[in-house]
């Protein structure tokens, strides 16, 4: 009762919480999870990172694997996590878009299996939060809010479809205060500092487009792309946390609704290089065909028309005030990739 | 012959004299009686040569008075695994590897006699003509099905009578029967070898995660075992389910010595486990990620491959349905024509059917007692290797040391659990030296299954895909893990993990 009034307070209440606040981020050496890592302790939690290289940009780093079961921690190690954690983030798993089923579902269906069982046994849990992705969405038919998960939808490849596994996971979780943040692509300057990883995901299209080849989208990419940045992501999963979410989803992406275009055309733009986008079905079809031999990203081609209808009022779930997603992101992702030694780690 | 020792072996074939009792070994008993023998081994033969025959011809390896296929020595049920991969260079694209991966543990396969090979039309026609006969596997294991309900309809009303007439009818209807089931079973679990090898090598050209999709596709939508399960519930004494309470293989498992190498079987009771919102299977989440007409292909490919594992589930559990009408009219047929009851498991099932009329052949029973005592107190390896020709019994041994293996997509973390042990509120691995249908009850409970035994398509393989969970074969030890330990499987890399942690 007195934490509620407290909560209610306002911010004083709120940085006082904090001071109780005690997060355990579970794969929190990646680009996004070392993100959510700094906005926690920025909110004033006492954070923990567990990650298979056991580093970590802020707080104490853990070696350990989501995939063994309760995160293959050392006894003693895992008696002081388990006795201390009040809060937990779930961030791992592969970002890779091309992973295979096994990669994809050794992480996202049975480690999030472990990870739920090992939250069973925190007593002192209030809130955890799993990052999941609007991927999971798949091709999915008709508009789709918060509430949607499978829509009878089918999926691009197997990160969709192990995103879609961990968050239906999490849902069926209904004995555990965990909830969902659904991120769309997550750009911007590394946080850890140096090059962007241009392998995985969305970035991984990067390299095709600012080596000058045409590229073919349907309605030369005016459509929404649900990009944001990766320090109001943090943010969101940050105030996840604290708000708290509940057994709820959020959807968060920039609210400026940034079009694919206007992606490929700003982060291409740090280069000098303005993208060189089409609508042309012949195109597209060569790419879908032979892409794969002339070493096209599978990302590029999957994703070439518009992704879902998704409700742009879904953002009216989190409560505001939203975080600001850093002006001219986008172009900072592009800056990044050109010359790491330019990039303001600040 | 005079002066000849009696002896229960069968002659070793002339030119293929490698045997494993792979998929034997596995489930079946160790040793087997003379008359499980002759209801197993013989029509097993049978089965395979008439297989062989309709594909390739009349090869003339596969001819003659010699088991080509199959082998008993020292009471113990061998296959020729010569034989087996010698089958496997009459199908284009295959290597004896495949089939000693899918059956025999992946041990090394011996030498081909390549004099013997087929010629490439013959191996096209075969190919062509195997998958033909694959497709009517759905409809004769219908029709065979209905014929072994029959006969425990037939057994139940010949026993409820005691009438000697109809029990002798049952005998003499059961054997077509329990030919037709081995024959189907032998069917199915040739073909899954190619088919398997032709969706490794489709998916390989028109998917990106080729041999990996093939592991998470390929599924039994529903296997038999359930149905039979849920049949056992009902205690019938001759219901479908009831042989699921005595030993798989071993007819006699109620007379010493027999009783002593009948593996065990238990039954658990089951619940409807049912998940409360199931994930979408992989095989439908495949459908959007590839162009319509690679999707079907791919999928129809997994369907296919899925229903053949079915298939062979299916007639194994006819075949085992049939051996328990066996187990039960033997003893009784016995009594009334006069046999000593410990002695009818000497006799073949062929010298059982003539004893009405030639009573003399009960004489044959005495001296091959004496002789599978003896056999008996041998021990045979595991892989048989008679190509000293001296007679004498040589383990056939591996080059490479056999490294376990997943057979079924996932990871798996719990206890270990015995299969005979009480189920834990907590997950579980169940852990045995060699598994069959019988722990499928347990199977909706468990996290994965490791086990000592096994190959790629073992039943306990096809049977932990229908549930999907993990599980990995071939780890030395399994069985002896201590209870209380913690393991994590991964059944597509093999990778077993003992985590000590209280």
């Amino acid at each position: 009762m007195t934490e509620r009034t407290e909560r209610s307070d306002g911010r004083e209440g709120m940085a006082k919480k904090n001071t109780a606040m005690n997060v355990l981020v579970v794969g929190g050496s990646g680009y996004l999870g070392s993100a959510i890592a700094q906005a926690c302790a920025q909110a004033g939690a006492e954070v923990r990172v567990v990650s298979r290289r056991g580093t970590a940009t802020v707080g104490e780093g853990i070696r350990g694997d989501a995939r063994l079961p309760r995160l293959g921690l050392p006894a003693g190690v895992r008696a002081d996590v388990l006795a201390r954690t009040t809060h937990v983030v779930l961030s791992f798993g592969p970002v890779a878009w091309t992973t295979g089923p096994g990669e994809a579902l050794e992480t996202h269906s049975s480690g999030m299996r472990s990870v739920l069982a090992f939250l069973r046994e925190m007593p002192r849990l209030e809130q955890a939060v799993h990052v999941s992705s609007l991927l999971a969405l798949g091709r999915a038919q008709g508009r789709v809010t918060n509430r949607e998960l499978y829509t009878g939808q089918d999926f691009r490849n197997w990160y969709e479809y192990g995103k879609y596994c961990a968050e239906r996971l999490v849902r069926d979780a209904t004995d555990l205060p965990i909830g969902s943040v659904r991120l769309g692509p997550v750009l911007g300057a590394d946080p850890r500092g140096g090059r962007p990883d241009t392998e995985h995901g969305l970035p991984a299209v990067f390299p095709h487009l600012l080596a000058g080849y045409p590229v073919h989208l349907e309605a030369r990419g005016d459509f929404p792309s649900w990009v944001t940045d990766v320090s109001s992501a943090a943010e969101v999963v940050a105030k996840a946390l604290t708000a708290p979410i509940g057994r709820a989803t959020w959807t968060w992406f920039d609210p400026a609704r940034p079009t694919l275009r206007e992606v490929f055309t700003e982060v291409c733009r740090a280069w000098g290089v303005v993208p060189k986008i089409f609508e042309a079905k012949p195109l597209g079809w060569v790419t879908r065909r032979f892409g794969g031999r002339l070493g096209v990203a599978a990302e590029l081609t999957d994703y070439a028309e518009p992704w879902f209808d998704l409700d742009p009022a879904v953002l009216h779930d989190i409560p505001e005030p939203w975080p600001v997603p850093e002006p001219d992101y986008l172009a900072a992702t592009g800056r990044a990739m050109l010359d790491p030694a330019t990039v303001s780690r600040g | 012959m005079p002066g000849r020792p009696v002896s229960v072996d069968t002659d070793p074939h002339p030119y293929f004299k490698v045997y494993s009792a792979g998929n034997f070994g596995e489930v079946a008993p160790q040793r087997l009686s003379p008359m499980s023998w002759s209801l197993v081994g013989d029509p097993m033969e049978r089965g395979t040569r008439a297989l062989a025959r309709l594909l390739w011809g009349r090869p003339p390896w596969a001819e003659g008075t010699y088991y080509v296929f199959v082998g008993y020595f020292g009471c113990r049920p061998y296959h020729n695994l010569a034989a087996c991969c010698h089958l496997s260079q009459t199908i284009p694209g295959l290597s004896p590897q495949d089939v000693t991966d899918a059956y025999f543990e992946g041990i090394d396969p011996p030498a081909e006699v390549t004099a013997l090979r087929a010629t490439k039309v013959r191996q096209a026609t075969g190919t062509a003509l195997l998958l033909h006969e694959l497709r009517q596997i759905g409809p004769r294991l219908r029709a065979l099905e209905e014929r072994v309900a029959e006969l425990e309809w037939g057994l139940r009303a010949a026993v409820t009578a005691n009438s000697p007439v109809a029990l002798s009818g049952v005998l003499r209807d059961a054997r077509g029967v329990l030919e037709e089931a081995w024959a189907v079973h032998i069917l199915t679990t040739s073909g899954l070898v190619p088919l398997g090898a032709l969706q490794r090598w489709v998916y390989r050209r028109l998917t990106r995660h080729g041999a990996e999709i093939a592991h998470w596709l390929s599924r039994p939508r529903e296997l038999v075992w359930d149905r039979l399960h849920t049949a056992a519930a009902t205690m019938d004494p001759y219901g479908p389910g009831s042989f699921l309470d005595s030993s798989f293989y071993e007819v006699a498992d109620d007379t010493a010595p027999w009783r002593d190498y009948a593996v065990r079987h238990k039954r658990a009771s089951t619940s409807a486990g049912e998940q409360a919102l199931s994930l979408v299977d992989p095989a439908e989440a495949i459908s959007g990620m590839l162009p319509p007409w690679r999707s079907k292909t791919v999928r129809a490919l997994a369907v296919t491959v899925g229903e053949v594992m079915a298939g062979r589930e299916h007639s194994k559990s006819l075949a085992m349905r049939t051996l328990h009408i066996y187990r039960r009219l033997l003893p009784e047929l016995a009594t009334l024509v006069g046999l000593d009851p410990q002695m009818w498991p000497y006799l073949t099932i062929r010298e059982f059917t003539d004893l009405p009329t030639n009573p003399g052949l009960a004489n044959r029973a005495a001296p091959r007692m004496h002789a599978c005592r003896l056999a008996l107190g041998t021990p045979m390896p595991e892989h048989l290797d008679l190509t000293g020709g001296d007679g004498v019994p040589r383990p056939w041994l591996s080059e490479r040391p056999q490294a376990q293996r997943g057979v079924a997509p996932g990871i798996g973390t719990g206890t270990v659990m015995s299969p005979d042990d009480d189920l834990p509120d907590e997950p579980v691995i169940i852990t045995c030296s060699s598994a069959d249908a019988d722990i499928a009850p347990l199977l909706p409970f468990a996290e994965g299954v490791l086990s000592e035994r096994g190959s790629d398509l073992s039943h306990i393989a096809i049977l932990s895909r229908e549930y999907g969970i993990p599980c990995v074969v071939g780890y030395p030890g399994a069985a002896s893990l201590p209870p209380g330990t913690t393991v994590s499987i991964n059944g597509s890399t093999g990778e077993v993990k003992i985590l000590d942690q209280s």
